[in-house]
């Protein structure tokens, strides 16, 4: 049985048609138990969304999804007491202490003091549990998170952008708690841009790009759902534009260390019979492993416009 | 039983930390305790001055009642709105819900906070200014508090629910403090105005203004709704004078309507949260 299963989730902002927002369109995936899940895509493209679908604090407007097999309102309260989850930014008082804002999560999970103090050494914030969660830096306040989530040593735990702001060492450090929670065979959903630190981490992902789930599996389906190519040539532009004449070539790129092509199969012989009829003599043909962020970039290409981002 | 134990835990603890909670409840408790004392003295030093009014149970519970009844109301709507309000611009409620307390509980545990501050300043006065009548020089009567008292110490309890439960329902609505303070104290204004541009339409809407939420405010929150013989003697005088005898609705409408309204108010902070996103 899966822990989370959803089917054509969706989700639209607003009522009238004209200025409704379609923010999750029909989003069916599963994780199952153990799995480190990343769930990917742009800002904006729906993941905090569909993770508030999940943990109740958003009312989804069309298709299911179960917890722990569970997808009635009675049965779904039942279910997210297994579920430790945080959602974008921390989210505590900020004029209570650490201890007292884990006070108030442990009331709610049911989980006694000595549980706080536990979590509280766990996220190495044993010191400064006293003071006002105000006064906390942002790698602090991620930390609290963690220690809340984990209050209940839940089954699954949901993190959403849980390395947001940090600098290296308070990613590395929240990757090492990510880690030590997954070999303790927890269930881990967990939502980043941050794709390396994804590919690392998780051992399967989901990419999501404008409400819809455009690819997903293990990381190495995903990561391998292509075959590129490597190409050199002395006439680097006759050998883009023959490319481009290539029934089988998805895309071609050029690169620091030559042309990266995507095919639609592995038949490398054939690419270069085909070259060859071109007048194209190759120097250089190697496969070439894509990284996450390659098929990312590739699956969301579009959505992000640097000079926006750089002026945003 | 056990969610009402969790409840009145978070809720306490989420309370009791907060300052403004205990700079609203201080400046009600001194307003109430300093009153007490300056007519405890005026009744030390002039025993016999028939306009000092004597500090002796039950005469002084309309008093009592009575000031407590002009900042009461304010004082727990305006901590109603901070207490709840905040937890939409902090997302902590948001947060609530994930870990584990559905939204129909997380309003429950606001309704709870409802509860608390009606009792709470609804026993501040009682306790303050019973106490001080209790250490007066002026004598008493036969009883500490007659019928006409508890009507009163009902009505003091309907207005200070009337208006946290409005102020409950403004903070589930509009999720952000000084907009939800700003409307409430908008809405007063505008009840006013409506209110007379309605009387001068004609009998009927001015009838019916008197059962618009400020109105059983103030009629309930008036003595002499509740004090009979205080509203005849007003009544004579005015008749001698030529003016119209003064007229209010029977408590127990009052009562009901204030009930009515109230139910209404947290309804509607129930639905809006069950129903929307957090």
């Amino acid at each position: 049985m899966p822990i989370i299963q959803t089917h054509e989730l969706t989700k639209r902002y607003g009522r009238r048609a004209a200025k409704s927002v379609l923010a999750v369109d029909q989003v069916s995936f599963a994780v199952e138990e153990g799995q480190v899940f990343g769930f990917l895509g742009p800002n904006g493209s729906g993941k905090t969304t569909t993770i508030g679908m999940l943990v109740g604090i958003i009312n989804p407007t069309g298709g299911s999804f179960q917890l722990f097999g569970a997808s009635d309102p009675k049965g779904l309260l039942a279910a997210r007491s297994r579920v430790g989850a945080t959602l974008e930014t921390p989210n505590f008082y900020p004029y209570m202490s650490g201890r007292d804002n884990l006070r108030i999560a442990a009331a709610i999970k049911g989980v006694g003091r000595p549980r706080i103090e536990e979590c509280l050494e766990l996220v190495g914030l044993a010191d400064r549990a006293k003071h006002r969660f105000a006064t906390y830096s942002l790698g602090m306040k991620q930390r609290l998170a963690l220690a809340a989530t984990m209050l209940s040593d839940p089954e699954l735990i949901v993190l959403d952008e849980p390395a947001n702001g940090l600098d290296p060492q308070g990613m590395r450090e929240i990757r090492e708690i990510i880690r030590i929670l997954a070999g303790r065979g927890k269930t881990i959903f967990l939502s980043s841009h941050l794709l390396w630190e994804v590919e690392r981490t998780c051992s399967h992902v989901a990419i999501v790009r404008k409400g819809t789930i455009v690819a997903s599996g293990t990381v190495e389906e995903v990561v391998s759902g292509g075959t590129s190519v490597l190409l050199r040539a002395a006439d680097e532009d006759a050998l883009v534009a023959a490319l481009e004449g290539y029934p089988e070539a998805t895309s071609v790129k050029r690169s620091d260390d030559g042309v990266l092509v995507s095919l639609g199969s592995d038949d490398f012989a054939a690419l270069n019979r085909y070259l060859a009829g071109q007048r194209i003599h190759l120097s250089h043909l190697a496969p070439h492993r894509q990284s996450l962020e390659d098929v990312f970039i590739d699956l969301t290409r579009g959505d992000f416009d640097p000079m926006t981002e750089i002026a945003s | 039983m056990k969610t009402l134990s969790v409840l009145l835990r978070i809720e306490l603890l989420k309370t009791v930390k907060r300052r403004a909670f205990w700079v609203a409840v201080g400046i009600f408790a001194a307003f109430n305790a300093a009153s007490a004392i300056v007519r405890i003295r005026e009744a030390q030093l002039y025993p016999q001055d028939p306009f000092a009014p004597p500090f002796a149970l039950p005469d002084s519970w309309s008093t009592i009642i009575g000031e407590s009844i002009m900042v009461g109301p304010l004082f727990v709507a305006v901590l109603m709105i901070l207490l709840f309000a905040p937890e939409f611009t902090w997302r902590t409620g948001m947060q609530n819900v994930i870990d584990g307390l559905s939204k129909k509980r997380f309003c429950a545990g606001k309704i709870v906070v409802l509860a608390g501050l009606v009792l709470l300043f609804m026993a501040s006065p009682i306790l303050i200014g019973g106490g001080g009548a209790l250490v007066s020089p002026s004598e008493g009567g036969p009883v500490l508090v007659r019928s006409m008292d508890f009507s009163y110490m009902g009505g003091y309890f309907l207005v200070l629910l009337l208006f946290g439960s409005a102020a409950l329902m403004l903070g589930a609505l509009i999720r952000s403090s000084g907009p939800a303070l700003g409307i409430l104290l908008l809405y007063m204004i505008v009840e006013e105005l409506m209110s007379e541009l309605m009387a001068r339409v004609g009998e009927a809407p001015r009838d019916a203004t008197k059962y618009l939420p400020l109105n059983v405010f103030d009629e309930l929150g008036n003595d002499l709704v509740h004090y009979p013989e205080r509203l005849a003697a007003v009544n004579e005088s005015r008749v001698a004078q030529g003016l119209a005898p003064l007229e209010f609705l029977d408590v127990e409408v009052l009562a009901i309507a204030a009930l009515a309204y109230s139910a209404i108010f947290v309804v509607i902070a129930f639905v809006s949260i069950h129903r929307r996103d957090l």
